[in-house]
C-alpha cells in the first residue's frame, strides 16, 4: 500500500511539472490539441461519408459506429495523454543510452519510463470523443443505466492497459534493433482495426487473429457494445483475459529487453 | 555526371541503408490494406456499386493510391529538412554553389525509387490475395496521363514537404505541423475514402486545392474513376498548382535564410 502510495506521489510530481510545462508552451499545446482534434475529425467525416452511400455497415448504423469510433478514439486519445510521450521516448533513450537515467530514478523503469509525462493535448482530445460518443447515443436514444456507464468506463480503462501493453511491446524492439525509428508504425497500423466492428471480419481466419489473438478489435467493441446491447458476458471475459494477457506479455518483454541493455553502448 | 546526379546517387546509397525500415513499413502497408478490404467489403456487402463503382473498381483505387506513395509520396523530406536547418548543416549549402531545392529533389527522388521498390515488392506479395478483386481500365490514354499527372504529384508532393521543413527557420518543432497538414493531406487528398464519394459541391471545391493533386488526381486517372475531359483539366489546375507551389517554396526559402543565422566554424 505504502508502495503504492509512492508511485501514486510520483505520478501526481510529473503530472505537475507536465502541467506546468504545456502551459509554458501554449502555441505547442495548441498546435498538438488542434492535430489530435484534425485526426478525431477525419475519422468522423470518413464515417459520414460512407453513411451518405450506405445505411448500414456489417448491421451497424451510422450513430452505432460512431459509437465504436469515438470509443476507440477515446481510448486512444487516453493512452496518448498518460503514455506515449514516455514510452514513445523510451525507444530513443535506449539507443542513445539516455535509459540510464530512468534505470536510476527510485522506482520500476517501466512506470518510470512509461508514465514520465502528462499530455494535456490528449487530455483535452478525450473530451472531444466522449463527446461524440455522448452525441452517437443521444441520437439513438440510448439510456445507459449507472450500471452500463460504470461497466463502459472498466472497459475503456482495459482498453487503454491493452493499448498501453502493444505499444510497450512495440517500442521495446529498440532494445533488440539499431533503429525504432518508425516502429510506433506498427502499433497505429494494428489501431486502425479498432475502429471495425467485429461483424465486418466475414473470414474465418482475419476473425480469429484480429478479434481474439490480436486485442485491436476486442478493444473498441466491446466497451461500444455495452452502450448498445448492455453487459454481454463473452465479450467482458474476452476484454479482461486480453488486458491481462497483454500486460504481463508486455512487462516480460520489456524486462527480456532490459536485460540487454548496455547503456550508451546498447 | 553533375552534381545533383552525385546526390541523386548517395541518397540511393543512404536509403539502401534504411531498407528495412521501409520493408516494414511495406508490412504495415499490407496490414493497411486488410483494413481497407474488410471495411470496404463490408460497406459494399449486398451492393452492386456504390458511387458508380464496384467493390473491386474501389479496391484498386486504394491499391494504386498506396503504391503511389511509395514512388511518389513525401514521407519524411520535411523532418529531415528541419534537422539540417536545426542543426545548422544547411550552412554548408549556403557556401557551396548547390541550389537546396534541387539538391533536396535529387534525394527525394533517390528516396522513392527505393521505396518504390519495396512498394512493389509488398504489392507482389499481396497479389495473390487481392488478386481477384483488382479491376484495372486498359484506356492507353489513362497512362499517357496518369505518368505526367505522377510527375506533377511528386512535385506537388515535395514542395509542400519543402515548405514545412523550411518553417524551422521560424519554430523550433514543426512536427505539430506536419502532422497536422498530413491530416488535411490524407482526407483531402484522397487516402482516407475516394474523393468522388464526397457530396458533388464538395468535390468540386476540392478539385481546385492542391490535396486533391497529392493522391486521388493521378489514381483516380490510372482506376478509370474519372473521364478524358476531367483529366485534361485536372492536369492543368495541377501543373499551375505545381508551378505555384515551386515558386512558395523559393519564396518561403529566400525569406527564411533572412531569419537564419549561421553560427560556428
Amino acid at each position: 500500500m505504502r508502495t503504492l502510495k509512492g508511485y501514486l506521489g510520483i505520478w501526481l510530481a510529473s503530472a505537475r511539472y507536465s502541467l506546468v510545462r504545456a502551459t509554458m508552451f501554449r502555441g505547442d499545446l495548441f498546435i498538438w490539441a488542434l492535430v489530435e482534434f484534425f485526426w478525431i475529425s477525419v475519422n468522423v467525416i470518413m464515417v459520414g461519408v460512407i453513411y451518405r452511400h450506405t445505411a448500414t455497415v456489417a448491421g451497424w448504423s451510422m450513430y452505432e459506429m460512431l459509437i465504436l469510433v469515438g470509443t476507440s478514439m477515446l481510448i486512444q486519445r487516453f493512452l496518448m495523454a498518460f503514455f506515449w510521450s514516455g514510452i514513445y521516448e523510451m525507444g530513443r533513450n535506449v539507443r542513445s543510452g539516455l535509459f540510464d537515467f530512468i534505470l536510476a530514478q527510485p522506482g520500476d523503469p517501466l512506470f518510470m519510463a512509461s508514465t514520465r509525462k502528462l499530455e494535456l493535448d490528449g487530455l483535452i482530445n478525450s473530451v472531444v470523443a466522449a463527446g461524440l460518443v455522448v452525441y452517437a447515443a443521444s441520437k439513438l436514444g440510448l439510456r445507459p443505466g449507472p450500471g452500463d456507464l460504470a461497466l463502459y468506463a472498466c472497459m475503456v480503462g482495459c482498453g487503454v492497459v491493452i493499448h498501453y501493453g502493444a505499444l510497450v511491446i512495440a517500442m521495446s524492439l529498440a532494445f533488440w534493433i539499431t533503429s525504432s525509428q518508425g516502429v510506433e508504425g506498427s502499433y497505429f497500423t494494428l489501431m486502425e482495426f479498432s475502429r471495425l466492428p467485429k461483424e465486418a471480419f466475414k473470414s474465418g481466419l482475419l476473425s480469429v487473429v484480429f478479434v481474439w489473438i490480436l486485442p485491436a478489435v476486442v478493444v473498441s467493441n466491446a466497451p461500444a457494445r455495452v452502450l448498445l446491447h448492455g453487459f454481454q458476458p463473452l465479450w467482458a471475459a474476452a476484454l479482461g483475459a486480453a488486458t491481462l494477457g497483454w500486460f504481463a506479455l508486455a512487462v516480460v518483454v520489456f524486462r527480456l529487453g532490459l536485460r540487454r541493455y548496455t547503456s550508451a553502448s546498447s | 555526371m553533375t552534381k545533383y546526379g552525385h546526390a541523386f546517387v548517395v541518397g540511393l546509397q543512404s536509403n539502401l541503408i534504411y531498407r528495412w525500415n521501409f520493408a516494414v513499413r511495406s508490412l504495415f502497408w499490407f496490414f493497411h490494406l486488410v483494413v481497407v478490404f474488410i471495411l470496404w467489403g463490408a460497406v459494399f456487402a449486398g451492393k452492386a456499386g456504390i458511387g458508380g463503382f464496384t467493390f473491386a473498381q474501389t479496391l484498386t483505387y486504394f491499391v494504386v493510391v498506396f503504391i503511389l506513395q511509395f514512388f511518389i509520396g513525401a514521407f519524411n523530406e520535411d523532418y529531415q529538412i528541419s534537422e539540417d536547418i536545426r542543426n545548422g548543416l544547411i550552412n554548408q549549402f549556403l557556401l557551396k554553389p548547390i541550389n537546396y531545392f534541387a539538391y533536396r529533389l535529387s534525394v527525394f527522388a533517390a528516396a522513392r525509387v527505393v521505396s518504390g521498390f519495396f512498394g512493389l515488392l509488398a504489392l507482389l506479395a499481396a497479389l495473390p490475395f487481392f488478386r481477384g478483386y483488382l479491376d484495372l481500365p486498359h484506356e492507353g490514354w489513362r497512362v499517357a496521363l496518369g505518368l505526367p499527372a505522377m510527375a506533377l504529384t511528386a512535385m506537388i508532393q515535395f514542395s509542400i514537404a519543402y515548405c514545412f521543413g523550411l518553417l524551422a527557420f521560424w519554430f523550433l518543432e514543426i512536427q505539430g505541423f506536419v502532422i497536422l497538414s498530413m491530416a488535411v493531406e490524407n482526407l483531402l487528398g484522397g487516402q482516407i475514402f475516394p474523393l468522388d464519394l464526397l457530396p458533388p459541391g464538395v468535390f468540386n471545391a476540392v478539385r481546385f486545392l492542391p490535396f486533391f493533386y497529392q493522391a486521388y488526381f493521378p489514381a483516380a486517372i490510372l482506376t478509370g474513376r474519372q473521364g478524358l475531359d476531367f483529366a485534361v483539366q485536372g492536369l492543368a489546375i495541377q501543373a499551375v498548382w505545381a508551378f505555384l507551389l515551386v515558386c512558395l517554396a523559393e519564396a518561403v526559402w529566400r525569406r527564411g535564410l533572412r531569419h537564419h543565422t549561421a553560427a560556428g566554424g
